[in-house]
């Protein structure tokens, strides 16, 4: 009987020397020499990606300049079982592309200099390289904008977009890379190249444009994506509003939600990220407030006067003592401009900090964020609360020094509490960021082993030889079951009847 | 009634494992006519596990199992100015003799409304299924919130597979508020004029949210707070579409095919094979079509585009040249090769002994 597919993990070859000498020949066969790095120095840059504390030198990096010499590297691969991941601009915050010491990272880099508008369709057709703004700045001059947009837009590449399912601040109203992408063009694990969707908004059979948003590279290599675009919103309003209570903060999104009202952006931040904010960018908050939210709103003039007045009315029947309106693009940008350097700022604070990526329900809110305190305490380690609060996403930032010894390992333990209380709240470990080699651990706190089986049988589908991006995203039931003290002896697990957590 | 019968699924499901059964998953078989099944296998039947689970409108999220009535949900939320904003449709509603379709027969059949382009698909609203594998296995992926990527996505997955992958026992589906505002604007167009019109409205911010085309008569929704509604209506009227009195009905005749396109009496000498055609917005129409006003009715803002034609070569190779693909409704799902061999290895993957008797034909079995 063929072995358990969930034992299986990261089966890779260890010390085949010959493969990899194969492998290297070809490489250097298909690519010109500067797209093949194998130099100390040269590999370096690619240890790790957003996620530096994890770090692991690559075997080689390979710079593919088009799709056929992508599809050629996987089944030369393939033939000598080494693991190829995929890396785009290794702006993730999880570790998906973490590298391998026996495998090829797939830089994808180079493959970013075509982009084509399509204003007719309203899609653009781009490499996967190509980063999510320029995509945006292409597509304006048709009055046209690719919609999600998370912070690290200027760099992040769409193919890893894709991989990660990459979500913004405008997620409620315009949905995530999921809601947005079309069509893929993606090498599979065996190198054959497959077209899923197109520019077209229905597809024939399971959605597996959807199964591969998000998927870390584990199921397959993006070559080509085509996504939808919107028509620039006429007019844009910026809302600051200030609050004493956190829980009062609260209330005003669930009420501006309740009055039928879906703005473009709804963001929340506590006293901490506040301060934080305010030192770092000078955007004019209010330092005394106990939380403050960022509201966009936008859409044709006419539409949003009656909008921003009544969101105001709303705001302030729930405690608003403070409400800053921006019309204008350079006010707004200052409002903005805050949040979206609160990482950086939290960095100023503190040496180090590690960012979580809970999402929750938006009603339990207060109690996780009390709870949060709470493990914050416990931990002796500060929290820096910043909430996309229109969509449930949590991003704790935890403040540590690494220099001080154990106390890395004590900011991943806290971390991995938070998420705890964010699953127990009926939210999931993840919202946007991915799994990564980050999460493993505490995906086994929100997937029952069977569960977790059926994903490993469901990447053996796809990639049978686990060849790519191994050991990402999914943790072995081995890995979970030493985690909760669990003795799971050749993938069977005692009394397999029970609920395990 | 609302009922639990999740005991009971497991059981038929894993007695058919042993029995090598072969099982359809049935809701309110609103659909069975739209594709080929087979008369041998059991019935899995689902209409008697419904309820609405949890429904929390400042959460924008309903949660209900699989077999409850898309009408019974549709009801509770508009009960609250919220709604379903993929459409699914209800078919057969008129009938009489059965239900009009459940909520798992709407993702797993993952048939998107008049408001795709604008308004997102079936499964954009997905949020979290609890899905029974062929081997009876309770299984429960995503969850109530719209950020997750824990995991592969296996809940959208399911939108599409008709079955293929797993009973899906619950749903959680992400609501979105009633609109304020609706209105429809329309005007007297041939079709290449409502196409190139369509191409150059979906460039500007307007607030659409669906639109028609069929004999010459072209009509857009238009939906949003008052004084949106009132501004955009103002500005098309300028482009020579007016505000045309009572037409939600319009809307709600191609949401569930009620239309009279859909209706063609058997009397009627032309035509009675009807491809569902979906292509990029702006194709140009194909010419094998004699009279378009008679054979074609386009939505989607001309993504989606209903025709009736004999030959399928013809409809087939122009749906290849732009991008596009086709489907004529009650004959057999087309699905390239490629992508069909992806499927039956998913399907192998939940249920390895191919229990599961979905039409596409994409089970384990038929590998």
């Amino acid at each position: 009987m063929a072995k358990p597919v969930a034992e299986q993990g990261s089966n890779v070859l260890t010390q085949h020397s010959a493969a990899h000498r194969a492998v290297l020949d070809r490489l250097l066969e298909l690519l010109p020499d500067d797209c093949v790095i194998t130099d100390a120095a040269g590999l370096r840059p690619y240890e790790t990606d957003g996620l530096t504390a994890i770090r692991e030198m690559p075997w080689v990096v390979a710079l593919p300049e088009t799709e056929e010499q992508v599809a050629a590297i996987v089944v030369c691969c393939a033939e000598h079982g080494v693991p190829v991941i995929a890396r785009g601009a290794g702006t993730g915050l999880s570790g998906g592309a973490r590298p391998h010491q026996h495998g090829v990272v797939l830089g994808l880099s180079k493959m970013s200099e075509s982009l084509t508008v399509d204003p007719e369709n309203r899609v653009a057709r781009v490499q996967p390289g190509v980063r999510n703004l320029a995509i945006t700045q292409a597509a304006e001059r048709h009055g046209l904008y690719y919609a999600p947009d998370p912070s690290s837009q200027i760099a992040c590449s769409i193919g890893g977009n894709v991989a990660e399912n990459a979500g913004g601040v405008h997620c409620l109203k315009y949905g995530l890379t999921v809601n947005n992408v079309l069509g893929v063009r993606m090498v599979t694990a065996g190198g054959e190249i497959v077209e899923l969707g197109g520019a077209v908004y229905d597809n024939p059979g399971p959605d597996l444009l959807a199964l591969l948003c998000g998927s870390e590279g584990m199921l397959g290599i993006v070559t080509e994506v085509t996504v939808a675009l919107l028509p620039s919103p006429e007019t844009k309003t910026v809302l600051l509003a200030a609050f004493s209570h956190v829980v009062d903060a609260g209330n005003a999104v669930a009420a501006i939600i309740a009055a039928g009202i879906i703005p473009a952006g709804m963001e929340m931040m506590d006293k901490m990220a506040v301060q934080a904010a305010e030192a770092f960018a000078k955007a004019g908050y209010p330092l005394d407030a106990e939380a403050i939210l960022i509201i966009e709103l936008d859409g044709a003039d006419a539409e949003l006067a009656t909008l921003n007045d009544q969101v105001t009315e709303l705001l302030r029947t729930h405690g608003a003592y403070r409400i800053d309106e921006a019309h204008d693009a350079s006010q707004q940008a200052r409002l903005w401009k805050g949040r979206k350097s609160a990482f950086p700022a939290v960095g100023r604070l503190s040496p180090d900090y590690l960012c979580m990526d809970g999402t929750i329900p938006r009603k339990t809110l207060p109690t996780v964020l009390s709870e949060i305190d709470v493990i914050s305490q416990t931990f002796g380690l500060a929290v820096a609360n910043v909430f996309h609060a229109a969509d449930g996403n949590l991003h704790p930032l935890i403040l540590f020094d690494a220099n001080v010894p154990g106390q890395t390992d004590k900011a991943m333990a806290m971390g991995a509490k938070i998420l705890e209380a964010c699953v127990a709240a009926g939210g999931t470990v993840t919202g946007e960021h991915g799994v990564g080699v980050e999460k493993l651990d505490t995906m086994c706190v929100q997937f029952t082993s069977e569960e977790l089986a059926q994903f490993f049988r469901l990447k053996a589908a796809l990639d049978p030889q686990a060849l790519l991006n191994p050991g990402k995203g999914i943790p072995t039931l081995t890995r979970c079951g030493e985690l909760g003290g669990m003795h799971v002896h050749k993938g069977r697990l005692p009394f397999p009847e029970l609920e395990r957590f | 009634m609302p009922s639990d019968q999740n005991g009971l699924l497991i059981e038929q499901i894993k007695s058919a494992n042993e029995t090598q059964q072969r099982l359809a998953i049935q809701g309110h078989a609103s659909k069975s006519s739209w594709l080929p099944v087979s008369s041998s296998d059991g019935v899995l039947a689902l209409d008697e596990h419904s309820g609405i689970l949890q429904y929390e409108p400042e959460e924008l999220v309903i949660t209900a199992r699989s077999g409850t009535s898309l009408a019974e949900i549709n009801a509770i939320l508009a009960k609250r100015q919220q709604q379903l904003s993929c459409e699914p449709p209800q078919l057969g509603a008129g009938d009489g003799t059965r239900g009009s379709g459940t909520l798992g027969g709407a993702v797993a059949c993952g048939l998107s409304g008049p408001g795709r382009p604008w308004l997102g698909a079936v499964r954009d609203a997905v949020l979290g299924v609890e899905l029974i594998n062929g081997a009876g296995e309770y299984l429960k992926f995503g969850g109530q919130v719209m950020k997750n990527v824990a995991g592969y996505d296996v809940s959208r997955l399911q939108s599409g597979a008709w079955g293929a992958l797993g009973v899906m026992s619950v749903i959680s589906l992400r609501v979105q508020p009633t609109v304020a505002e609706e209105c429809t604007v329309g005007a007297s167009l041939s079709v290449d004029q409502s196409l190139s019109l369509c191409a150059q409205l979906g460039q500007r911010n307007l607030p659409i949210t669906a639109s028609y085309w069929q004999g010459g008569d072209f009509c857009l929704r238009l939906a949003g707070n008052q004084s949106g509604v009132a501004a955009a209506c103002q500005a098309l009227a300028d482009r020579g579409l007016h505000q045309r009195q009572a037409e939600p009905q319009l809307w709600q005749q191609l949401k569930d095919h009620e239309h009279p396109f859909f209706q063609r009496p058997n009397s009627d000498s032309s035509s009675h094979r009807l491809w569902r055609v979906v292509t990029p917005l702006a194709a140009t129409m194909p010419d094998f079509l004699t009279d378009p006003d008679k054979d074609a009715l386009i939505m989607w803002g001309g993504g989606l585009r209903w025709m009736y034609h004999d030959d399928a070569a013809q409809v087939g190779e122009y749906s290849k040249a732009v991008g596009g693909w086709c489907w004529a409704i009650g004959e057999s799902m087309p699905i390239a090769a490629m992508q069909r061999q992806i499927m039956s290895q998913l399907a192998k993957a939940f249920d390895p002994r191919g229990v599961f008797a979905s039409p596409l034909g994409i089970a384990a079995v038929d590998a």
